[in-house]
């Protein structure tokens, strides 16, 4: 696939998709605004009315607001899986809040002596609640819908993650990729969403009184419309499904890679890399886009299929720091080379499967690495300046910018400060570039796609020689960015498609040709 | 009718808002509850249509014992002004009107005329006011409309609390005026709240005195006036007490002492059921001329101030 050259492009190339992520996102946000309305509301009446429960109703409604939203999606997986499920309910307990809460104080604003009027001229406790209390209470609850969908759009973009769809796709595709139209496509609508959908519900608020009775009975049937949009046919006939990363899914030497090379045509849904390899081991996915030496390979007993057609380039971990801060400090060269070729493929597996699956401190494991490997030296004095180490927010990068900041210590006079978890290869490069960082550990396939994104006949040309490749990035990179890759650690954290090893030795599937075969019979 | 026995109220185990109170209305009696604020006038009411409980005591109405009816068929039957009008905002003035009409299911062609009857004998014309909204009107023509939507369903019972409150002393003694012309109120059983003296003695057929929670003295207001049960009465009433005389006092109430003299010409005619008040106003212009069982007297000022003075002794 060509990359387009603007954004308008994009949007032309993509608007299928396009179409599609907005309408999930719409049925998302709504179906999900819809049941906290309907659980909401009444639960906000019933307060009014038993203020002792008041405290604790609301008190579980803000504490589900103070749960980050990427852990509260987390939390869903193990009790419902991954896809729209989970999703929903973790909007729906987002939207919860702003619903009960201006439910509760819109009714209690009611002017007590028309409710004191409304009683003694012989109005029921339900035609109080229907006559008076919610038609005058209706602005303060409208106002927190409003609330809760605009919050709704903004959280949906993090059902990405689970498999649920929606803009996420196209944004957190655009981050990992490096990908600006990308990410724009997704941003850009999401925005457009939640400023459309906040001045809609805002025509409604503002309406006149006397209408706002009428439209009381409307509400719902406009957020059931706008739900039902979730519910448009999900089609899968195949019995394979597969999860692949935002990342994997935009790439050359991902998926776009497995169509136009081994021509599988499959059932992909977008997930993110953190559950991925749980849901292939609990048979929500058959085939996951994994990296070869995550310790959760080796944790949930998982099955590298062998790229036979080399559709994937080598990932060689290597750390590329700013030329500047080398010359500066001539003595940090040598002192990061002390880990080149120690770290094959097993031995990071291993160590990410402390990490991420024995939930080690990413510390403590490169600690234990280095005296093992006899490379441990204490803290030096720190007295000359300090360098910065970024890595991205995958278990690798954790473990290495730990043992980059003792070796640092240990064998110069500088001192080192690692800025872990700064996302996708995006933000991590750009981090370098803008001096925000002095170096991270990067591969040397990411640096040839996703960086310098070299053009298609170089690529194919050097693709299967991991000694070109790495010449390759070392030139681009001092010529265009002043960085230098320093010696390749070793392991080749490359990309690969995996599946459940009772399964794939079940159905006799070893390499990626063979699993495209199988699934294209069907 | 409208029967109180020994009815007490607490809020807290110290307060004793409202105790022993005992008092019955029959039909076509208005009851004023007089009193300093905070006296529990407006608890006594609101245990009338059970909008509280009473802690003690037993009330009827129409000879029912409250408790024994459903409190929104009680309410339904009592119309209920409140102290602070608590209109519906998002009701129109003839929605506000119908509120309880409706609750009867009342069928639409007679809501409307009877919402509009009654627009036009408050002085509400309803093809200005009929689809306004309560914050479009002055606090006065709220208070009317707060009137109206009590008498809207004609229940045979009418609590006013203080209906007349927020109003400036000129237009409160209009609406007043049009209040006592009205023929909705003849044979109700109206029970008044209200702070004002002055409002008692001209609304009341009688009028109970209250302070702290306990009844002072419930009489005709002459009553009161005249032979005061105690010192709170007597002081309670004295700011007021030359004004409140010759409202009290009818011509006929002082026939024997008005000298009998009936030469003058140039008079104007007095009924002898006038009270001097109203007496006064007119002899100020000119000497009157009063017939009382089939005697004839012309009265002026000064003859009418002797007599008074004479009727004290
Ligand atoms: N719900 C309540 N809880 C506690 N105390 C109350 C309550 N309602 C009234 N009171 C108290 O009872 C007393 C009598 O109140 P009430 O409203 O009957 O006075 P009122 O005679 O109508 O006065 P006003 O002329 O100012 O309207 C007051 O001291 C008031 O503070
Ligand atoms: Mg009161």
């Amino acid at each position: 696939m060509e990359t387009p050259e603007t954004f308008l492009d994009f949007i032309q190339q993509q608007s299928g998709k396009l179409l599609e992520q907005t309408l999930t996102h719409t049925g998302l946000t709504f179906i999900s605004v819809l049941l906290a309305v309907a659980i909401g509301v009444p639960a906000g009446i019933l307060i009014t009315r038993r203020k002792r429960l008041s405290v604790w109703v609301l008190g579980f409604a803000g504490v589900m607001q103070t749960i980050p939203s990427i852990a509260l999606l987390g939390f869903m997986i193990p009790l419902l899986g991954i896809g729209p499920k989970p999703a929903i309910v973790a909007l729906f307990l987002y939207a919860l809040l702003p619903i009960i809460r201006n439910t509760f104080t819109g009714i209690n604003g009611v002017d007590p002596s028309v409710t004191e009027a409304a009683t003694g001229m012989g109005l029921s406790r339900r035609q109080l609640l229907y006559k008076v209390q919610l038609p005058l209470a209706l602005p303060v609850i409208m106002a927190g819908i409003r609330t809760a969908t605009v919050i709704n759009v903004g959280v949906a973009t993090l059902a990405a993650y689970i498999a649920a769809g929606g803009l996420g796709e196209f944004i957190f595709g655009g981050i990992a990729l490096n990908n600006t139209h990308m990410m724009l496509a997704g941003a850009i609508p999401a925005a457009l969403l939640a400023i459309l959908f906040d001045w809609l519900l805002s025509l409604l608020q503002n309406i006149n009184v006397r209408k706002a009775r009428k439209m009381l009975y409307l509400l719902p049937v406009i957020l059931l419309g706008l739900s039902s949009f979730y519910l448009l046919p999900n089609t899968y006939h195949s019995k394979m499904l597969a999860g692949f990363t935002p990342e994997f899914m935009g790439r050359k030497d991902g998926y776009l890679g497995l169509k136009s090379v081994y021509g599988l045509r499959i059932p992909t849904l977008v997930i993110s890399d953190m559950i991925m390899y749980k849901a292939a081991y609990e048979k929500k996915l058959d085939v996951i886009s994994g990296s070869s030496t995550d310790g959760r390979v080796k944790a949930f007993d998982l099955m590298v299929l062998e790229d036979d057609k080399h559709i994937f380039p080598p990932y060689y971990a290597a750390p590329i720091v700013r030329n500047e801060t080398l010359q500066q400090y001539p003595e940090l060269e040598p002192a990061l080379n002390r880990l080149s070729g120690t770290i094959n493929d097993s031995i990071m597996t291993e160590l990410n499967y402390h990490v991420d699956y024995l939930k080690e401190n990413p510390e403590k494991v490169a600690k234990d690495f280095l005296v093992a490997q006899k490379l441990w030296k204490p803290a030096g004095s720190r007295s000359k300046g300090s360098i910065r180490i970024g890595s991205k927010i995958f278990g690798d990068g954790y473990i290495l910018a730990n043992m980059y900041k003792m070796l640092i210590e240990g064998y110069t006079d500088l001192s080192a400060v690692t800025k872990t978890g700064l996302g996708g290869t995006k933000i991590v490069f750009d981090a370098l570039t803008n001096n925000q960082i002095d170096m991270y550990p990067e591969y040397t396939g990411t640096g040839l796609l996703v960086i310098l994104q070299a053009p298609q006949q170089v690529t194919d040309s050097i693709i299967s020689d991991p000694q070109k490749v790495y010449d390759y990035v070392s030139t681009g990179f001092k010529k265009q960015y002043d960085i230098k890759w320093l010696k390749p650690i070793g392991f080749n954290n490359t990309y690969a498609l995996m599946m459940r090893r009772a399964d794939a030795e079940k159905l006799h599937i070893s390499s990626i040709s063979a699993f495209t075969h199988y699934v294209n019979q069907q | 009718m409208i029967k109180l026995e020994h009815v007490s109220k607490n809020f807290g185990p110290e307060k004793k808002v409202v105790n022993d109170i005992s008092f019955e209305v029959a039909p076509g009696e208005t009851l004023v509850l007089l009193g300093t604020s905070g006296c529990g006038k407006t608890t006594t009411l609101r245990m009338i249509n059970r909008l509280l409980e009473p802690g003690s005591g037993h009330i009827y109405v129409n000879g029912k014992e409250v408790r024994q009816l459903p409190p929104e068929t009680l309410r339904r039957s009592i119309g209920y002004v409140l102290q602070n009008t608590g209109l519906f905002p998002h009701y129109t003035v003839s929605e506000n009107i119908g509120v309880v009409p409706t609750l009867l299911k009342w069928d639409k062609a007679r809501i409307h005329e009877r919402t509009f009857t009654l627009m036009d004998k408050l002085r509400l014309p309803a093809a200005d006011y009929a689809d306004l909204y309560p914050h479009q009107l002055s606090g006065g023509q709220q208070q009317r409309v707060g009137l109206a939507r009590a008498l809207a369903a004609d229940a045979p019972a009418l609590l006013m609390d203080e209906p007349f409150g927020a109003l400036d002393p000129l237009t409160r003694i209009s609406v007043r005026k049009e209040f006592k012309a009205l023929d909705e109120i003849n044979n109700k059983t109206i029970i008044l709240v209200t702070h004002d003296i002055e409002e008692a003695f001209e609304l009341g057929t009688r009028i109970c005195l209250m302070n702290e929670g306990r009844i002072q003295q419930i009489g005709a207001p002459a009553d009161l006036l005249f032979r005061p049960a105690n010192d709170f009465v007597r002081s309670f009433l004295n700011p007021q007490r030359l004004q409140l005389e010759l409202k009290a006092l009818a011509i006929k109430d002082l026939w024997t002492w008005l000298p009998a003299h009936t030469s003058t010409s140039n008079t104007v005619p007095l009924t002898a059921e006038s009270t001097c008040w109203e007496a006064l106003e007119t002899l100020t212009s000119s000497p009157a001329t009063v017939v009382y069982q089939q005697e004839q007297k012309v009265i002026d000022g000064n003859g009418l101030m002797a007599a008074i003075a004479a009727c004290k002794k």
